[in-house]
């Protein structure tokens, strides 16, 4: 059975006596008629019991009124301490400097964001320049301006102005990047079309020219990225197409009429010479400036004739920079003296050119200042077999080895070989690769077997392997048996021969001189 | 009989209301001493209240003394339109529920840690007071005040509503929902604490 919660909050309610009169006897009733009731009046009173006795009451706190009196003292003293109030005050003091400065100059805020606007458009107004100085406008430009309505703002970067009307026919311009090169050539082509001849060609040419400093004056662009377009331009282009058309018309009326629409037939020269002072009369000192930061109209008087004026210097100045510049660049150079009497004799201006550039200096030689006869040279060709022939017979020689001793155990013989010129081991080398790479290769045995010599310190013979030397030192060394051979003979004699001395040593050195000392030494 | 006994059990009452109120009069005239027997009077029911209502003795005294400053305050500002123990308590509660705020707010920005079982299974060193008090604490602070107010403090329904600043009927049901959630929670010890 649900319990009825109603019920049991009057239950809750009446073991804490909390309820009125009827609704205690209402509920009494109906906890004698529920054992269920009665059974929630028994849980509920021995929970009250529970929660009646299960928090101890607090300790006292001995020292509680002494710290209660101490902090009231201390916030009474401090009630008036001026620091909580210094920034309170620094705040009103402000407030009311502030004010007063306004009431007196009302204008102070407007005036400081106006300065603030004028600093940015004067920072974007700085070195407006001309699009034709900047862009290099060309007729072929002007006259796609004139058709397409576009007129290339940075070649570099094919950022062109976009002139149009929208679907009301309110004018608008864009900046925007172009891809399309289609464009190129046309008034070549618009030429080509109309069959102009050489001198009409030029009249147009001047006529689309005359317009560049208008639409140069027009379009001003600078360094800070920004453009400034006078909203004029719009006239501008309508004119100069309409100056083209009619010219176009004038001299090749059947050429025109095949190629323009109808409608486009209705110009006449006095429409368009009221068009020229109409546009002309326009107020031209606003100008609408595209910045990177915004876009916003401005007054702007651009001086054409002052801007010409200005670029007239700046080409005076160039031009004088550029002398300056061929100055700087003549060099003046010390002649050897031993040659300087030559200098009479020819005009040294015309002998040297020099080029600088950031990294190098090219001087070129012009007239050689000696006249030197020809010289029949030999075809070298014909002698470099001679020489490599020749050259193949060259060898190594290496400086004198000390003198040799041969034998040991006290019958030691000493010798001195042949001793070579000294001249180290020469090198020939002529012309041949070959020759270097063979010798790098003797040289490299040599230093091989001179190790092996240096391992076995016994053989003190040096090995040659240059042929002519080891034949020249073998002689030397067979004239040498020679004499030994000799000299051992009448040792020999001298001992075999009676009545002389024979003393243990002699014994000895007989035993010693044996034929094995005599194999040693023979090669 | 009842009557009579009821009459009886008023009288002290009436005495004290006129007690705190000559008292503060006095206050209010200019002798601050009397603050003290003030003080003296309610000092450790206003512990025991925020003791309760905190469930723990941290920060009792600290609370306290910032209840009494603010009755010392503003005790010239008194309109003798309540007792001043409904007035005292209700500073009290509301300094409570300011450190509850407050300490909630903080143990968003401490690290986390194991919480601790409230219960452990019951055996004969188990305090049966600890378990309940336990319990109790774990109600929430709506929950748990007027029912400490009540089966603690011993106040009536409209006591607590003057101290809570609510209805006497939100009392009631408040109290009713506390228990049924401490039988909840007790409800796995229901044999032992022979519920």
């Amino acid at each position: 059975m649900k319990k009825n919660n109603t019920d049991i909050e009057l239950l809750s309610a009446y073991v804490d006596g909390e309820l009125s009169t009827a609704e205690k006897k209402y509920i009494e009733e109906k906890i004698k008629s529920s054992l269920e009731l009665q059974k929630e009046l028994s849980d509920l009173k021995k929970l009250k019991e529970l929660t009646s006795t299960s928090v101890d009451r607090i300790s006292e706190s001995p020292f509680f009124e002494t710290r209660l009196y101490a902090s009231i003292n201390e916030q009474n003293s401090s009630k008036f301490n001026i620091k909580k109030w210094i920034p309170i005050s620094a705040l009103t003091l402000f407030t009311l400097a502030l004010m007063a400065v306004l009431k007196f100059n009302p204008n102070l805020l407007e005036d400081i964001i106006k300065q603030q606007e004028s600093n940015i458009i004067g920072f974007y107004k700085e070195n407006l320049q001309p699009l034709l100085y900047a862009a290099n406008l060309t007729n072929e430009d002007i006259f796609n301006f004139a058709v397409y309505q576009e007129l290339p703002l940075d070649n570099t970067n094919n950022q062109i102005l976009k002139l149009g009307y929208d679907v009301k026919g309110t004018e608008y311009f864009e900046i925007k990047k172009s891809d399309d090169i289609s464009q190129n050539n046309n008034l070549q082509k618009f030429v080509t079309a109309l069959d102009f001849d050489d001198e009409e060609i030029k009249k147009i040419d001047s006529i689309i020219g005359s317009y560049s400093e208008q639409i140069s004056a027009l379009v001003l662009v600078n360094n800070q990225n920004a453009v400034a377009i006078n909203p004029n331009i719009w006239n501008t282009r309508k004119l100069i197409l309409a100056d083209i058309l009619a010219f176009a018309e004038k001299h090749a009326a059947s050429n025109f009429n095949k190629m323009i629409p109808e409608q486009v037939m209705q110009f006449d020269n006095h429409s368009i010479a009221k068009w020229v002072n109409e546009a002309k009369s326009l107020k031209d000192d606003q100008y609408i400036f595209c910045t990177p930061d915004s876009i916003f109209k401005e007054d702007f008087v651009f001086d054409m004739t002052e801007f010409e004026k200005n670029m007239e210097k700046m080409t005076e100045d160039l031009a004088e920079l550029s002398e300056q510049k061929a100055v700087l660049r003549e060099y003046h150079f010390k002649v050897d003296s031993s040659i300087s009497k030559q200098k009479n004799n020819s005009d040294w201006t015309k002998q040297f050119k020099v080029f600088v550039d950031s990294d190098l200096i090219k001087v070129s030689i012009q007239n050689v200042a000696i006249d030197i006869p020809e010289i029949d040279l030999p075809n070298f060709d014909s002698i470099a077999i001679v020489i490599h022939e020749a050259t193949q017979n060259v060898r190594s020689v290496r400086p004198p080895a000390p003198p040799m001793t041969v034998g040991n155990k006290g019958y030691n013989y000493e010798y001195n070989t042949v001793t070579p010129k000294k001249k180290g081991r020469t090198d020939v080398n002529l012309d041949s690769l070959m020759h270097i790479k063979n010798m790098q290769n003797d040289k490299n045995r040599i230093e091989q077997k001179e190790r092996m010599k240096s391992n076995s310190k016994e053989n003190s013979i040096q090995f040659f392997y240059n042929d002519s030397l080891i034949l020249m030192q073998n002689q030397e060394l067979k004239n040498e048996m020679d004499k030994l051979r000799r000299e051992l003979q009448q040792f020999r004699y001298d001992l075999t021969k009676p009545g002389e001395i024979d003393s243990g040593q002699s014994k000895k050195s007989r035993q010693q001189v044996k034929p094995v000392d005599l194999d040693e030494i023979e090669i | 009989m009842d009557y009579e006994q009821n009459e009886n059990m008023q009288q002290p009452k009436i005495l004290s209301l006129d007690d705190d109120f000559s008292l503060i009069k006095q206050f209010i005239d200019g002798d601050e001493s009397v603050f003290s027997e003030l003080l003296k009077r309610h000092k450790e029911k206003v512990r025991n209240i925020i003791y309760l209502t905190l469930s723990n003795s941290d920060g009792v005294d600290d609370i306290a003394q910032e209840v009494f400053i603010t009755v010392y305050r503003h005790l010239k500002s008194f309109r003798f339109e309540s007792q001043f123990t409904t007035w005292l308590y209700r500073i009290t509660i509301n300094k409570c529920k300011d450190h509850l705020r407050k300490k909630n707010i903080r143990s968003i920005f401490l690290p986390l840690k194991d919480e601790e079982p409230v219960f452990e299974s019951i055996n004969e060193d188990t305090d049966i007071k600890h378990i309940v008090r336990n319990a109790i604490a774990t109600l929430p602070d709506k929950l748990r005040i007027p029912l400490v107010l009540k089966d603690l403090e011993g106040f009536s329904y409209q006591e607590i509503a003057d101290t809570m600043e609510c209805e006497i009927g939100t009392v009631k049901s408040r109290i009713f929902r506390a228990r049924e959630a401490l039988k909840k929670i007790l409800k796995p010890l229901e044999k032992e604490l022979m519920l």
